[in-house]
Formats: structure tokens, C-alpha cells, sequence
């Protein structure tokens, strides 16, 4: 099995799509063993790709460029459904312009707010007629359940400090054996995904956070925001990632942070996040 | 129809803003950036900084910037295949650039120039043109 329309699909069933407002559902699979934030910003991603690709007759697709603001209000269990939503607001051979939500009973889990996404040929990661008949079954009946595994915290090493206000990290992004998702993500080209990429300087941004002394004492730091967010370039399996993150202000309920991550002296990918104190009563 | 030539002032009334959305956009300081600089040269700009910074500009100013628009106007009336032979850019469409980029010093428009190097030329003061014609073009 090769992972394809499977091991990083995060759309079960596109229930309405039109030009401008695409909308379909996700569930997170009940056996999935970690599920970070970033991949709810991902669904909502991937349906407005779907949107865009089926707008574009499935000659160009997305990859990850710029998202002004992703903002999260809630984390979803195993077996929880996400309500997904796109606006589109603008799509073309060059790029598609986007903002979109997800809920989870009715409540907000997360927001994304001016999202640009580069069209480059599909035939490049994918086979396009295997894409338009993936879409029709998501229009349709609907994709397998089940099919994401989850995915394991990036393990992270040599982590050094840099003064008091930094701290960088290595990461070997894993090899398509070791990681189904390239699978997926993308059939013809492994990617390591720009969401895996954020979560993994999101684990670092609150290593430092809780360094600092007024949440020191914190039990659980999260991230609840992150903006600014751009990806240069692609990254390739197995490529040596040196994540960096630079503390601008910390106080008593959260922290903003700057990341960066850098491959071969070459930035590849930068934001900016706020984690924010999540004690248990 | 002759494009109406772009006045200084007029140039001298966008280019705070835009000065300030060209350092969003690539996160350096707004100090950094002169009508003159080159985005890529100067400001280490790449692909995606230009495609965010258009995106920018349009909901900073409200306009709409067609995709592909600035090196299509570059270009002017020449079709294609008189601005460019072989990925370099002909005589004539040096030419063109050096009128049509008059932001840009000569000696930077230089012999031979690959099409796709073209960017490398736009300067802080390109953009507050490309708005300028998106502001007239909306009127």
C-alpha cells in the first residue's frame, strides 16, 4: 500500500462546492494516536485545495505558501467529527487565496484567515485523472474512514539553548519508510508537510516557553495562535532541519514566540506563535 | 491606448505604504526599504514574497493586481516572441524595460538579460507603479 488518498487525507466527504464556498466534514480516526493542531488547519487546507484543483480541471495544485492567521479554540479526540468550511477567495493557474473554520459540535476548533496557496502542474505529485477520481468519491459516498494513523511528536535533538530568549533544535525529517504520510503527501514527490513542519518548532516554541519564569509552574502550554506563517521552499525527506525559536515577550497566561526553521544556512519557513497556559482545575 | 506616465508625486503619495507593506511582507525593517531597492537584490526577496506581497498590496489598497500582470505590462506591446528569444530578452525588449522600468538605473538592465531575471529588477518603486495603475485602472 502506498499510502495515497490515505496516510495524510484529511477530507472524508465534500458536501457542497462552488466557486467560492466549499464545505465537508473530517473524522479524526478513532485509532489515530496523536492528532496536533496543525492538521485541523490542514483539513481545512486540503478542502480548499480540493476546491481549487476541481475549479482548475486538476491541471495545477497547491502547496503550502502563506497563511496570515491560524487561530486555535479547541484540540479534537480520536473519533471526533470536524466540520470543515472554506471560503475561496480568489483561485487562478497561479495561486488560490482562502480563509476557512472548522467546528466540532457546533463549537469553533480552528480558524484560518488569508491563506495563499501557490498552484504548481499537478502532474508533478500526482497522477491528475487519479486526483479528479478521488474527488469525485469525496463529492460522492465519500473517502474510507480510518485511513490517517496519526502522527509521532518530531524528535527533536540536540536542543541548545542560545541566551535566555532562544532555542534551537535539529530535525532529520524521517524517511518515506518510517513516515506513511509521504505516501500521500505526495504520491509522485515526498514533501514533508509545512503543518508537520509548524507543529514540530510549535513542540520547540513551548520547550521554551516554559522555561520562562512565569510559566514555569504552567501544567500544559499550548499553542493558540500562530500568524505570519511562510514556507520558502520544499522540504525532502530526510533533509537536516535546524528549527530556532526566539522568545519577544512572556508573561503569566502565554508567550509569543518567532519561528524559523533553515536547511543549509537557507530559510525555508518562518511564523510567529502564541502559546497560552492550559492548567488543568 | 499610450499608458499615461506616472507623475513623482504620485509615486511620492503610495510609497510610505507600500514602503511599509514590502517590510511585512519580507519582515525587515521598514528603514531598509528605498524606492530603489531591488527586492531581490537588495532585500533577499524570493518567489513567495513577491506572491505575498501582491496579495498585500491588493487588500492594503483595495485593487485587484492580475496574476502575472507586472511582467506582462513589462513587456507592453511587444508580443512574446519579439521580447524574448531563447529565454534572453531581445534588444527590443530591453528596450522596452529600460522605458518602461524607468525606476530601475541602466547600467542594471544589462546585456544579456534572461526573461526570467526580470524580477530581479523591480525595485520598492516598481510596486508603487504597479499600484498606481491597478488604483487607475479601477477608477
Amino acid at each position: 500500500m502506498n499510502g495515497r488518498f490515505r496516510s495524510f487525507s484529511f477530507v472524508d466527504r465534500i458536501t457542497q462546492c462552488s466557486a467560492r464556498r466549499v464545505e465537508g466534514h473530517y473524522t479524526v480516526p478513532a485509532g489515530a494516536t496523536r492528532f496536533p493542531a496543525s492538521l485541523m488547519a490542514e483539513a481545512v487546507g486540503q478542502l480548499a485545495a480540493w476546491a481549487s484543483m476541481s475549479q482548475l480541471d486538476f491541471a495545477f495544485r497547491p502547496v503550502a505558501g502563506l497563511a496570515a492567521e491560524a487561530r486555535y479554540a479547541q484540540l479534537p479526540r480520536p473519533g471526533q467529527r470536524l466540520e470543515l468550511q472554506a471560503d475561496i477567495e480568489r483561485c487562478d493557474a497561479e495561486a488560490v487565496a482562502y480563509r476557512g473554520r472548522a467546528t466540532i459540535d457546533g463549537q469553533l476548533a480552528v480558524e484560518i484567515i488569508d491563506c495563499v496557496g501557490p498552484m504548481l502542474p499537478m502532474a508533478q505529485f500526482d497522477d491528475p485523472d487519479a486526483v479528479r477520481a478521488d474527488f469525485h468519491t469525496l463529492r460522492g459516498s465519500g473517502a474510507a474512514p480510518d485511513r490517517f494513523g496519526g502522527v509521532p511528536a518530531a524528535a527533536l535533538s540536540q536542543i541548545d539553548a542560545l541566551g535566555d530568549d532562544k532555542l534551537q533544535a535539529l530535525l532529520t525529517v524521517p524517511l518515506p519508510a518510517a513516515a506513511p504520510y509521504f505516501g500521500d503527501h505526495f504520491p509522485r514527490r515526498a514533501v514533508f508537510p509545512g503543518t508537520l513542519l509548524l507543529d514540530a518548532l510549535a513542540g520547540l516554541a513551548v520547550q521554551l516557553a516554559q522555561r520562562s519564569a512565569p510559566l514555569r509552574d504552567a501544567e500544559v502550554l499550548l499553542p493558540t495562535r500562530v500568524t505570519h506563517v511562510k514556507i520558502r521552499s520544499f522540504t525532502e525527506p530526510g533533509a537536516l532541519l535546524q528549527l530556532e525559536v526566539e522568545r519577544v515577550e512572556a508573561g503569566a497566561q502565554g508567550a509569543r514566540l518567532k519561528l524559523a526553521a533553515r536547511a543549509d544556512g537557507k530559510t525555508v519557513a518562518t511564523a510567529r506563535i502564541e502559546v497560552a497556559r492550559r492548567d488543568r482545575a | 491606448m499610450p499608458e499615461q506616465a506616472i507623475a513623482q508625486p504620485e509615486i511620492d503619495a503610495v510609497f510610505p505604504k507600500v514602503a511599509q507593506t514590502i517590510a511585512d511582507a519580507l519582515g525587515c525593517d521598514l528603514e531598509e526599504v528605498k524606492p530603489t531597492s531591488s527586492l531581490i537584490e537588495d532585500l533577499d526577496a524570493e518567489s513567495i514574497d513577491f506572491l505575498d506581497l501582491v496579495f498585500r498590496l491588493e487588500k492594503g489598497f483595495g485593487v485587484k493586481i492580475p496574476r502575472g500582470k507586472i511582467v506582462e505590462d513589462a513587456r507592453g506591446a511587444l508580443p512574446e516572441s519579439e521580447f524574448e528569444a531563447k529565454g534572453v530578452v531581445t534588444e527590443a525588449g530591453l528596450a522596452r524595460l529600460r522605458e518602461f522600468l524607468d525606476e530601475v538605473p541602466a547600467e542594471r538592465i544589462k546585456t544579456p538579460l534572461k526573461a526570467a531575471d526580470v524580477p530581479r529588477l523591480f525595485t520598492s518603486e516598481t510596486f508603487c507603479k504597479v499600484v498606481i495603475r491597478a488604483q487607475r485602472a479601477a477608477a
